[in-house]
């Protein structure tokens, strides 16, 4: 080594770019050499002052976009093909078939694939007979009350059409008596 | 001789002792405040055999969370026939209902379609006595404050429950024609389940004819709607038409009995309808052994557990329908009731 470290030498130190002999000894020297401690620290400043600058041109998102970016990127749905693929992984695809398989065992024996009754039906046979009652406000407005009560749903039409309890027109209201 | 003259006027002192002593008890039933109430209580039951009138009537009818309300316009002429003509809701505005004894004749002027159907029930005498006997038997007419109901000054009676001293209807009965003005019922924890009265009212008998023609209006389609079956009370006979083995309540709110029933086929399905009543309330039990379950279409139920059983039930106004399965058995319960009480009824329909 010189009595002076060159400028390419001192550079190299800053970046603790030297091998690791070379790095001790121009520690060495910088304790002792006022010149070249001088030089070393204008190299330093000028090394901070060219971060600083680089470090002012950078462009960050404000808080909030960044925080609505985040939460739109959380909030994010699948695509359904997605969603079909995650259902298919083996760690989800097989409980859930397990879970299909004993629902339809329980469920199996419960399932009305045949003849239902329409419970406007039960409601309807129901104020028929209340009409027996004395104090029962007479005539047919139960029925009407059955078609007003589903108002909330805009379905009064359909009860009406459903007087044949969801079959032909023709009756199946076979009374027996 | 002698012999049989003395029978006869033993006879004679017997009948005379049988009649003063009815006619006391009368005058006697009269006169107590009880007496009165019951008197009362079967002269409004007969009123509108006897007054013709036109009024404006309003009914409520509460659900656990929300209430329906319609508002009628009803001409009445002594002693079976009443035009209701719906001014509410909005939906049935225009509508009116023609009842001629146990004919019903609903004018749907929305979709120009006039809907006959027969309800026996509604001009049974027999059944009406019959009930009558039940609310006398399980209910206590007494005197409540008066009122002026629709311009007319009223009598108020509260028919009080003899089991559990619940107050389950009040009525309010015009002074001069007895015919009830308004009325209220209560469900058991004391909520008000329904409500009707008039808003306005005029007796008169010159209603005229039109009112009450049955005749479908030019362009309007006359379609057979549903007829009710008159229930029996040979409840054997009913279940033997059935087809199959029943399940009956093994407990019934007190007073409550099974009074008739009914065998029929809906939808292919033979149903058993029993009904339940203690002369103001009543209650349906339908089951079948097909596995016919209930469609609620547009009503949407709601589910309940009890008793190991998913039940599903909705609320028509006061009106419960609750249904379940048992034994391969379907059933279906109906009834004025809050709802707990219709569980309880369920769990105990039981084999």
């Amino acid at each position: 080594m010189t009595d002076h470290l060159s400028s390419e030498l001192l550079i190299d130190y800053l970046r603790r770019e030297l091998p690791p002999q070379d790095d001790a000894l121009v520690h060495v020297h910088l304790d002792t050499c006022t010149a070249c401690r001088r030089e070393y620290e204008v190299e330093a400043s000028l090394t901070e002052a060219l971060r600083a600058a680089a470090a002012r041109e950078e462009v960050e998102f404000p808080s909030l976009v960044a925080a609505r970016v985040w939460e739109e990127i959380r909030n994010a749905k699948p695509s359904p093909l997605a969603r079909i693929a995650a259902l298919w992984r083996p760690l989800v695809a097989l409980p859930v078939a397990a879970a299909l398989v004993f629902a339809v065992f329980l469920v199996g024996p419960m399932s009305h694939s045949g003849p239902k009754i329409a419970a406007s039906y039960y409601l309807e046979e129901h104020a028929a007979q209340q009409a027996q009652n004395p104090l029962t406000e007479r005539g047919p407005a139960a029925s009407h009350f059955i078609e007003t009560s589903a108002l909330d749903s805009d379905t009064s039409t359909e009860l009406a059409d459903e007087a044949d309890y969801g079959v032909a027109a023709t009756g199946v209201i076979d009374a027996v008596r | 001789m002698p012999c049989v003259k003395r029978r006869a006027v033993f006879a004679l002192a017997l009948a005379l002792i049988a009649t003063v002593g009815a006619s006391t008890s009368r005058a006697l039933a009269s006169t107590t405040p009880e007496g009165r109430a019951g008197q009362l209580l079967r002269e409004s039951i007969d009123a509108p055999k006897n007054v013709s009138y036109v009024g404006q009537l309003e009914t409520i009818r509460f659900s656990s969370n929300h209430a329906n309300a319609t508002i009628v316009r009803i001409e009445h002429r002594a002693p079976g026939m009443t035009r209701r003509w719906y001014l509410a809701p909005e939906a049935l505005y225009g509508d009116y209902i023609i009842t001629r004894g146990s004919a019903n004749y609903q004018f749907d002027t929305k979709q120009s379609r006039v809907t006959v159907s027969h309800n026996p029930s509604l001009d049974s005498q027999i059944a009406a006595n019959d009930s009558m006997s039940r609310v006398m038997t399980n209910y206590r007419p007494v005197l409540a404050r008066n009122d002026i109901i629709a311009g007319r000054p009223t009598v108020s009676l509260i028919l009080m429950n003899k089991y559990t001293g619940e107050r389950v209807m009040r009525i309010w009965i015009d002074q001069t024609t007895h015919l009830v003005l308004k009325k209220e019922e209560y469900h058991g924890n004391g909520s008000v389940a329904s409500q009707t009265r008039f808003e306005e009212l005029r007796y008169t008998n010159a209603i005229p004819d039109g009112i009450f023609a049955t005749e479908a209006p030019a362009g309007y389609a006359q379609v057979a709607g549903h007829d009710f079956a008159m229930p029996s009370s040979d409840i054997e006979r009913v279940i033997r038409d059935a087809g199959f083995t029943p399940i009956t309540p093994k407990s019934l709110p007190q007073g409550f009995a099974l009074v008739s029933g009914d065998a029929t086929t809906v939808n292919g399905v033979r149903t058993l309808h029993l009904v339940y009543s203690d002369g103001l309330r009543g209650i349906s039990l339908f089951q079948n052994a097909t596995g016919a379950a209930a469609d609620f279409g547009s009503l949407p139920p709601h589910i309940i557990y009890f008793e190991n059983h998913d039940a599903q039930y909705v609320e028509d106004g006061p009106t419960t329908l609750l249904t379940w399965q048992e034994k391969g058995l379907h059933f279906a319960l109906v009834g004025d009731l809050l709802r707990n009480e219709l569980v309880e009824i369920a769990k105990s329909v039981v084999p």
